[in-house]
């Protein structure tokens, strides 16, 4: 598993890369955590997720959480077939913002 | 008292004391001639008969003969003879007659005329044509037992009278005949006490044979069997099919000796017979009972552990019908597991069970051993003078453990065998170790042309540390691919199980650094993939594992959400002895589009 931050307009970036499971999701929900110390607007790339488990939705659902209290936008981009499976399951495709890519979600936020 | 045949004067008895001195004969010469043929006599009979002649002519009388007392001493027989008739395995009860009496009475008898001895029974005579008139008896004496006596019969020569020195010298000879005859019988049982012995030893060598040979290192059950006596009421076996799995037992048959022996030989070869068709050990318990009970074992009675162990799988079935609890040790957390009797000794009450057979239990070894022993080690003495007890046998696996399984089993014998004593009972030993994690795919049985109805796909077992994660998704993936499961069915099997372990390193070892293992089984089993997921931690209760209220949007709760989305069936189920939790997922694989 690996991540990128990427300052795109104003907005972070948050590419993650691989596997989002128990062993990785705290840096990840750290990483996310510090982008909205950061950022007003966070967007999470999931195209390259091969898996995510309940863990590394739970980071997701902790940072969307903690942006609605600071008034932050947060939304999912480009969501693999994998990522997209475990939030469906988690009924989660209906909470979080969802763009199928990140211009298209940095046209939203902009 | 009929009249005599035979061309004797009568006797006189009333002129007994005023019988004239008898020519001048030499006792001593007779005395030590015969105490040396008697002495040097391979067959007392043969000697008998020559010193019955001798002492007959010497004397100067018409018979004599020797009476000994039967084996059950109610009878007294003629084993040799000499006269005019032939009296030899003649037999009269032993408590009559004259030379009852001077048997009972250990003392020499002189009867100068039977005709006034009430004890004197004319039935012989009746039956041979014989006269008795006068007789000397001399008991065949030893210490305080009496063998039987020689008698003499009717004085022809001198004044026709025996006399008291005549009774003395019978005294003195029958003091040897009795000796000799006495070393012919110690002689004729030490020879028969030998014979019986090579028979034993011969029947020992037997039984040792019906023991397996030793197991090789890399094989997973070792025994060890050391007979109290020549031979040995306990046996155990070891055999393996050709589908990898081994049948074992251990029993101790009721009793010791050969007659235990004789019902062990029979037993272990029933076992071996029927262990070829049997299905599972309970099944062929109670047909080993059913067999036993057909035929009369005399009130002798089997109590067997029987099981049948699979080593790609560390999955022992068993069956106990009344022996001692079969102990499955784990080394890492030195917790020990006893497994009761679930049924009776076999060979007491047929037709006891029903269709299939006696209970069985399924016991994953997981990395632990089963030790299967027979009373003989409970009860065995200790070199401090005490019973070793249960107690004591934990005490010697845990302090053995860490030895390989040959070694080990001689180290625990060994504690409680003195060198040069033997023991009180048969001891016998088996261990099933879990060897490990079998190799991948070693059971797929590749030569079928359909697919079987129960087939191990894949056993893995990975410390419970979320760095193993990984690698449990990656044996999931290969698995299912195994099963030829598409991409969808196979990603939500992976992560289900994902979430299934995620939650033993989280909740069941609480994420501590030294948390033991996960062991997962992968099974195909009547169209559905089943994944059993054992962890070794303290018990979980499953109701503080619920499946969290999707609408509420928290973090955390997910997991057990996820899993019963995916699967047909999840469930903790009882976990087997030395197991902490088991959680079993069944996932029904797609049927295949033709």
């Amino acid at each position: 598993m690996s991540y990128e931050v990427k300052n795109m307009n104003g907005a972070a970036v948050v590419a993650l890369t691989g596997d989002v499971d128990l062993q990785t999701s705290p840096a990840v929900r750290q990483k996310l955590l510090e982008s909205l110390e950061q950022y007003k607007r966070i967007i999470v790339d999931l195209s390259a997720v091969n898996y995510i488990d309940s863990s590394g939705v739970a980071s997701l659902v902790e940072a969307f959480q903690v942006s609605r209290k600071k008034g932050s936008t947060f939304s999912l981009a480009s969501v693999s077939s994998a990522a997209m499976r475990v939030l469906s399951l988690a009924r989660l495709d209906k909470v979080f913002t969802i763009h199928p890519s990140v211009e298209a979600a940095l046209a939203a936020q902009g | 008292m009929q009249v005599s045949k035979a061309k004797t004067s009568k006797p006189k008895p009333s002129d007994a004391d005023s019988k004239p001195p008898e020519e001048e004969r030499d006792h001593l010469a007779l005395i030590a001639d015969m105490t040396r043929e008697f002495g040097a006599a391979n067959d007392y009979k043969a000697v008998a008969h020559t010193a019955l002649e001798r002492i007959t002519k010497y004397v100067g009388a018409e018979a004599a003969s020797l009476f000994l007392l039967s084996d059950s001493g109610d009878n007294l027989v003629c084993v040799a003879c000499y006269g005019p008739v032939d009296i030899t395995g003649l037999s009269i009860p032993a408590a009559t007659g004259v030379v009852g009496r001077c048997v009972i009475s250990r003392k020499g008898l002189l009867v100068r005329d039977v005709s006034t001895d009430g004890d004197f029974g004319a039935a012989v005579d009746a039956k041979t044509g014989f006269t008795t008139r006068s007789l000397l008896v001399a008991p065949l004496a030893i210490g305080k037992e009496c063998l039987g006596a020689i008698e003499i019969i009717n004085r022809i020569g001198g004044d026709g009278l025996f006399s008291e020195e005549e009774l003395m010298l019978l005294e003195t000879l029958a003091r040897a005949a009795a000796l000799a005859i006495n070393n012919f019988r110690l002689t004729h049982k030490i020879v028969q006490q030998e014979r019986d012995r090579h028979e034993l030893e011969l029947a020992a060598e037997i039984q040792r044979d019906l023991l397996p040979q030793p197991s090789t290192r890399d094989f997973p059950i070792h025994g060890i069997n050391i007979p109290a006596r020549a031979v040995s009421g306990d046996f155990f076996d070891i055999m393996t099919l050709p589908d990898g799995r081994i049948w074992f037992n251990i029993a101790d048959v009721s009793g010791k000796g050969m007659n235990a022996a004789l019902l062990m030989a029979k037993t272990s070869s029933l076992f071996r017979c029927l262990a070829k068709s049997a299905e599972h050990p309970g099944q062929l318990l109670n047909a080993i009972n059913n067999e036993l009970c057909e035929t009369n074992s005399h009130g002798m009675f089997v109590t067997m552990v029987g099981g049948l162990f699979d080593p790609a799988l560390g999955l022992v079935r068993l069956t106990n019908a009344g022996h001692e609890p079969p102990l499955l040790f784990d080394a890492r957390t030195e917790r020990f597991t006893a497994i009761p009797a679930d049924a009776p000794p076999l060979g007491i009450a047929q037709d006891i069970a029903g269709p299939d057979g006696f209970p069985v239990r399924e016991l994953y070894l997981a990395g632990g051993t089963l030790y299967v022993f027979t009373d003989g080690l409970t009860e065995a003495t200790t070199f401090g003078g005490g019973m070793l007890g249960i107690d004591g046998v934990r005490a010697l696996i845990r302090d053995h453990a860490d030895q390989s399984p040959d070694l080990r089993l001689k180290s625990i014998a060994g504690a409680v065998k003195l060198p040069g004593q033997s023991l009180r009972d048969d001891l016998t030993l088996l261990v099933v170790e879990d060897m490990a994690i079998a190799p991948i795919g070693a059971k797929a049985p590749a030569a079928s042309l359909e697919t079987p109805a129960d087939e191990q796909i894949l056993r893995i077992r990975v410390p419970a540390r979320a760095d193993r994660l990984k690698l449990i998704r990656a044996a999931t993936e290969q698995a299912a691919r195994f099963c030829e499961a598409p991409e969808p069915w196979m990603f939500d099997l992976k992560m289900a199980v994902d979430e299934a372990c995620q939650n033993i390193v989280r909740h069941a070892y609480k994420g501590r650094e030294d948390a033991g293992d996960i062991v997962i089984d992968f099974v195909r089993r009547g169209g559905a993939l089943e994944v059993d997921i054992m962890d070794f931690a303290d018990p979980v209760d499953p109701d503080t594992i619920r499946s969290r209220d999707v609408s509420e949007v928290r973090p955390g709760g997910l997991g057990v959400h996820l899993i019963k989305s995916v699967c047909d069936e999840a469930k903790f189920l009882p976990p087997p002895p030395g197991v902490g939790n088991l959680f079993k997922l069944t996932k029904r694989l797609p049927s295949k589009v033709n």
